[in-house]
Parts: C-alpha cells; sequence; structure tokens
C-alpha cells in the first residue's frame, strides 16, 4: 500500500509509529478536511483493542477507534456522554469520528472532550515501550498542543463508572445539524445529607484548551444549598471575571454571556 | 508494495494509488461512479455519501487505505435493487426530486436509515438525513418520499 499501513493489533502498529514518521488515521473526518498532501497514515480501524468498550470496577473504558455511533449503542457509556455524541454533526460523520481522534486534534470544540474534562476522565496512551494514564485536563497543553509523544498512540478513554448521573449538557451551534459548537458546556453535580459533594463546570469552544476552574468550583462543595445559593452571585462573577474568551466568528462578548448563562442554568437545575 | 483491494457495487476492485487519496475522488475519476458528487469535501453535505460494509459514510472523509477490504455501494449498484426501484418511484411520485444533485447521497441516506429501522416516524426521518443538505425541495418532500417508500417497501427493509 502507498502512503499507509493497515495494521492488525496494536503490537504493530506501535512499532510502525516507534520507527517513522506516520500520521495516526481513525475516523478520518478531521483529517481528511486538512488533506494533508503526500502524507502517509497509520490506519487504526482494524486493531481489535482500540474498538472496544469495557468495564471494570471502576471505570468504562472506550477504545480510541470506537465510533460515536457504536458509543449511542453501547448501554454502558454515561448518558452525559450519549447526549453530547448525538449532537455530533450528523449520521455519517457519527459513523465514522471516534473518540481518539476528537481528542487528537487537539481542538478545544470537540464536543466528547468537553464531557472529558467535566468527567475528570482519564485516558491511556501507549507506545513500544509502555504506556501511562494521565488526566484529560493536563493532556491538553494549549490549542494543537497536546502532551502526547510522537510515539504514542491514544488507547482508551476512561470514564469514572459512578457520579455521572446528574448533569448538564448544552451545545450551541449555528444550525440543529453539522453544526460546530460556538460554546458546549457539561457541568456534573451531586450531593449528600443536604450538602453539595460533586460539582464540575466544563466549557468548550471558548478559549484554546476547554475551561474548568477548580478552585472556583471548591467555592461550592461542601456547602448546604442555603449556603451555596448565598454564595452564587459571588461564584458567577468570579466566572465572570476570570474567563476570557478567544475571538471567534461569533464575538466573544455574545459567547461569553452564553457561558454565563449556561453556568446560571446549571446550578438552578439542581436547586442553587 | 501491495495494492488496496475492496468490493466496489458487488465487484472486486484494486486500487494501486496513495492510501491517503480521497474515497470521493477515486470513485469518480478511476471508477467512474459519478453518482457520487463532490458538494464541500468536509463532511458538511452528504452529496458523497456512500455505504461502506452497509453504514453511511461521507466519502470525501474517508482515505483510501481505509477502505481496504471493505464492501463499498454508490448509486451505480444501489440502483440495480429492488429498494432502490420503490425508492425511485417514491422520490419521483412526491417530487422529491428537483436539481438532483443531492439526490444520489438522499437515496443512499434512505437506504442506511430503512436498514436500520424499517418504519421510522417523521423525526427519526429527519434525523436520517440531517446530515444531507438540498437546496432545492425545503425537505418536506423528501420526508415525504421516505415515509412513502417505507409503507410501499415494507417488508423490503
Amino acid at each position: 500500500m502507498v502512503n499507509g499501513v493497515v495494521p492488525s493489533t496494536l503490537k504493530e502498529a506501535l512499532e510502525i509509529l516507534a520507527e517513522r514518521d506516520i500520521i495516526p488515521y481513525a475516523g478520518g473526518t478531521d483529517l481528511m478536511v486538512e488533506n494533508r498532501k503526500n502524507a502517509e497514515y497509520l490506519f487504526l480501524n482494524k486493531i481489535p483493542e482500540l474498538r472496544q468498550i469495557r468495564v471494570d470496577e471502576e471505570e468504562i473504558r472506550i477504545g480510541a477507534a470506537v465510533t460515536f455511533t457504536e458509543a449511542l449503542a453501547d448501554p454502558n457509556v454515561p448518558m452525559l456522554m450519549k447526549e453530547a455524541v448525538s449532537r455530533i454533526a450528523a449520521p455519517a460523520i457519527r459513523n465514522a469520528g471516534t473518540f481518539g481522534g476528537n481528542l487528537g486534534n487537539g481542538s478545544a470544540k470537540a464536543d466528547t472532550v468537553v464531557v472529558e474534562f467535566a468527567a475528570d476522565a482519564k485516558l491511556r496512551l501507549v507506545s513500544a515501550i509502555g504506556e501511562r494514564i494521565v488526566n484529560v485536563d493536563g493532556f491538553y497543553l494549549g490549542r494543537k498542543k497536546l502532551d502526547l509523544r510522537k510515539d504514542e498512540l491514544i488507547a482508551e478513554v476512561l470514564l469514572p463508572k459512578h457520579g455521572l448521573d446528574r448533569y448538564a449538557y448544552e451545545k450551541v451551534g449555528g444550525r440543529n445539524a453539522l453544526a460546530i459548537s460556538r460554546v458546549s458546556f457539561a457541568g456534573v453535580f451531586d450531593s449528600a445529607d443536604g450538602r453539595i459533594t460533586k460539582l464540575s463546570a466544563a466549557f468548550g469552544a471558548v478559549a484554546d484548551t476547554v475551561l474548568r476552574y477548580k478552585d472556583l468550583e471548591a467555592m461550592l462543595i461542601g456547602k448546604t444549598f442555603e449556603e451555596a445559593k448565598h454564595l452564587k452571585p459571588e461564584y458567577l462573577k468570579a466566572y465572570d471575571e476570570r474567563m476570557m474568551l478567544t475571538k471567534g466568528r461569533v464575538s466573544a462578548e455574545y459567547r461569553k454571556q452564553v457561558c454565563m448563562n449556561l453556568l446560571d442554568a446549571f446550578l438552578s437545575k439542581f436547586g442553587i | 508494495m501491495d495494492a488496496i483491494q475492496f468490493v466496489l457495487n458487488g465487484r472486486q476492485v484494486t486500487y494501486t494509488g496513495s492510501a491517503a487519496d480521497r474515497l470521493l475522488d477515486v470513485l469518480r475519476e478511476i471508477f467512474r461512479c459519478t453518482s457520487v458528487k463532490c458538494g464541500c469535501k468536509e463532511g458538511e453535505c452528504g452529496a458523497c455519501s456512500v455505504l461502506i460494509n452497509h453504514t453511511l459514510y461521507n466519502s470525501c472523509c474517508v482515505a483510501m487505505g481505509a477502505v481496504e477490504g471493505a464492501d463499498v455501494v454508490t448509486l451505480e449498484g444501489f440502483r440495480e435493487t429492488e429498494r432502490f426501484a420503490v425508492l425511485e418511484k417514491a422520490f419521483g411520485s412526491v417530487s422529491a426530486v428537483q436539481c438532483g444533485f443531492c439526490t444520489p447521497g438522499m437515496l443512499l441516506a434512505a437506504e442506511a436509515l430503512l436498514s436500520k429501522n424499517p418504519h421510522p416516524d417523521e423525526e427519526k426521518i429527519r434525523e436520517g438525513f440531517s446530515g444531507n443538505l438540498c437546496r432545492c425541495t425545503g425537505y418536506n418532500a423528501i420526508v415525504n418520499a421516505v415515509k412513502q417508500a417505507a409503507e410501499e417497501g415494507s417488508g423490503l427493509w
């Protein structure tokens, strides 16, 4: 095959990747738009290890070459993720696009990535010499900059098995289908004995990476609902001051207001 | 260097060019499947829809290396089927075709949808076609054509 290799095992793929300059190809929906001339691709669609969704004690493990359509059909994938995935593009793109590709493309507009930030997902990265597990927020270093070596592949997205049932997800795009996010939002909430035990809020498509501020979330964690309601204006103001949006096709002022509205609605949804 | 082998409309074929080439271009230029239209080259219009292993894809967003060993169907192949005959009649009878540029993609999207869900409601039809743009019909006629085909072709899917 000219300009391409189709390995049938992960081991073979990693050996090739270690030896030469070759671009991992999962679903192709971003890569083929770039249409790089004379590119050499490492096709990952025939590697069984990357195509599985597995569940263990703690985590749901989504293989990097699992497509969005496959994830929607799998009962183990959390509803929060399914909601985001169901709004990606249109059926033909969801049939091709993958979790690994959505990450590997390095865009803060990737609709599965904002969910991964809110869910404290981890990524399993593999190479011919070993593997490592990183937090998704540490993996994204900047626009198109990832903590991924040239000899490494994204193997799996690891989502927590519990604690994602109470969530908010919103995607604001220019149209119903085939929309690139102008703002995306994912939030996860939980409470016990009248106190907030979990609160995460992640914003996609607004800056070079997905934005999430754990120090601001900490303002409300451990508080009672009454305390949280009292603190809400201060909490929102802190986000308003912190969030610096990059310019886009749609004005930063508008997108910022959308972010603030979505954050407010997320808290309201859970009684704050 | 081994060539890329795949099945195109029921025939085993070989492609000796680059694995990075677009399936869309190869189908049109090499195999002369000109039903596959190029509208946007970025997966946003669905005019280049094809079926790969019975699943709908935008052929502009598929590299040739990804179709090694696959079963590819374009309208040139699909039009030989009984299902096509039902869809053709339905699309014609409710005027779901005007300029026709999106029609090959629409018909393959219909095949993909009805194969999964032989009796879709209107919402499912619109979702199934959400990746296929039409600038002429306003979509209602296409939705009606698919409803009609699902009824008249009941049992075929």
